[in-house]
């Protein structure tokens, strides 16, 4: 049961952090040195990569769904949000199962993190679904090819900050004395 | 048939995974139109009141600023009210004529716009169509396809309306096009290209046109923005060597990074014209 509302409460408060602080950075004058928006941290994936090991892909892609719609109605980009979180909850199973030496059901009751993957396995794990998903967010979101440098240039500059946020996060908000 | 129920359990996740995303383009498809989505938008109760909430928070460290706008604004408008009342040889004229409102020479309709406040509770610059939420509804007597502008120039349009809230596609979007003017009279349009949130671009303006560094563009009134508002600054042209056209690249004259206090202009003529207008198109 603390499952459930450990993911719940984690969802509200990575999308209060998305919508209230991380949406209002390119705001500011300093968030853009060159003069345009770039780069554009989105930490609210980081839900659909913290779901514990052994939901299945139905709940995954149910959950990546409301997630992106919800997102979607703060930004009003009408499901384009909605349609990169789908993509990465499908995925997500096979990238976690390239990733591991043991199999999903080995892991009761845990979600994917630093310290039961360990550093490099979890930023690969991270940092590959965060770059498809913000690929795939915003091709359709600009949906021209005119401008294929600034488009390239807009994914990887973003996923690197978004990825930045995400370490931040983990490192803020994994306990550090050892729990079950 | 049961080889079927077997298909679908074996690929039941593919299909579900078909079936969001299919969803997902319909919902993008429906918004990408200029009507725009009724269901996921800011201005739904819920993200509007949670908007309103951080604004509250924020809205006093801007004061100062805001204050330094509004005075601005009230100097310019006085300047430009004391400009009309020098100018008013009706008044000062010993003859006055009366003009009845069935008079046949009486075409000119004035006090067309009410001007609506507004407070800017959410804004954003980033993205490829750029939308900002206020805190007024249909309750305030906003409706779609309103003129947002604000003290320095135009802002955007309503696209979205609840009870209290209501989101406007800024100028700052790909995916709409305002007619605009150059001082001289030419007519071409604006819009953005994504990228730099400090460049918009006007086009269909002929080479033949000379235009300076710092002229002015203003809206035109085939648009849904109240004529001659101003739009931007120009800074840098460039010729297109193709069809005798030219790229004129301008500078906002708002300042969208910081931007609080907008004005909903509501045209009462708006109904009779759009029943007009589409009247005559179904005749074609």
């Amino acid at each position: 049961m603390t499952v459930y509302i450990r993911n719940f409460l984690r969802f509200c408060a990575i999308m209060l952090i998305q919508v209230l602080i991380l949406n209002k950075i390119t705001l500011r004058w300093w968030s853009q040195p060159a003069g345009f928006p770039v780069f554009i941290p989105y930490l609210y994936p980081l839900f659909i990569l913290l779901i514990p090991f052994e939901a299945s892909v139905v709940v995954l892609l149910l959950l990546g769904f409301v997630t992106g719609i919800t997102m979607d109605a703060f930004m009003n980009t009408g499901g384009i949000h909605a349609c990169a979180c789908v993509l990465i909850a499908y995925l997500r199973t096979n990238v976690l199962n390239a990733l591991l030496p043991k199999n999903l059901s080995e892991y009761p009751n845990q979600s994917p993190s630093v310290k039961n993957m360990g550093w490099m396995p979890f930023l690969t794990y991270s940092g590959f679904l965060i770059l498809l998903h913000h690929a795939l967010f915003f091709t359709v979101e600009l949906w021209s090819l005119n401008n294929i440098g600034y488009l390239i240039l807009k994914i990887v500059a973003s996923s690197i900050t978004s990825l930045l946020f995400i370490i931040v996060y983990l490192l803020l908000f994994t306990r550090q004395n050892a729990r079950a | 048939m049961r080889n079927f129920i077997l298909f679908i359990r074996r690929f039941f996740n593919l299909i579900l995974f078909l079936a969001l995303e299919i969803v997902c383009i319909i919902l993008i498809a429906r918004t990408n139109t200029l009507q725009g989505n009724d269901v996921m938008s800011s201005a739904n109760a819920l993200t509007g009141l949670l908007y309103k909430k951080q604004n509250d928070v924020v809205y006093y460290f801007d004061l100062r600023r805001m204050n330094d706008s509004l005075i601005a604004e009230n100097a310019k408008l006085r300047a430009r009210m004391a400009g009309i009342k020098s100018l008013d040889t009706l008044k000062d004229s010993l003859v006055k004529r009366p003009v009845k409102p069935n008079d046949s020479g009486h075409v000119v309709q004035y006090a067309n716009y009410i001007y609506h406040t507004a407070r800017v509770i959410n804004n954003s610059i980033s993205s490829a169509n750029n939308y900002l939420t206020i805190n007024r509804g249909t309750a305030d007597g906003i409706g779609k396809g309103m003129a947002v502008i604000s003290s320095t120039g135009a802002v955007g349009k309503v696209v979205n309306v609840s009870p209290h809230y209501a989101s406007v596609l800024s100028v700052l979007s790909i995916k709409q096009q305002i007619s605009a003017k150059l001082k001289e009279g030419n007519f071409g349009y604006v819009t953005w290209e994504g990228g730099r949130p400090d460049i918009m671009v006007l086009k269909d303006i002929p080479q033949y046109v000379k235009v300076k560094r710092g002229d002015s563009v203003y809206t035109t009134s085939y648009s849904f923005f109240p004529s001659d508002m101003l739009i931007g600054v120009i800074y840098k042209t460039e010729l297109i060597k193709k069809n005798n056209l030219q790229l004129i690249y301008l500078q906002p004259s708002v300042n969208f990074r910081n931007l609080q206090y907008v004005y909903v202009v509501e045209n009462t003529m708006t109904e009779e014209r759009t029943r007009l207008e589409d009247s005559s198109k179904k005749h074609l």
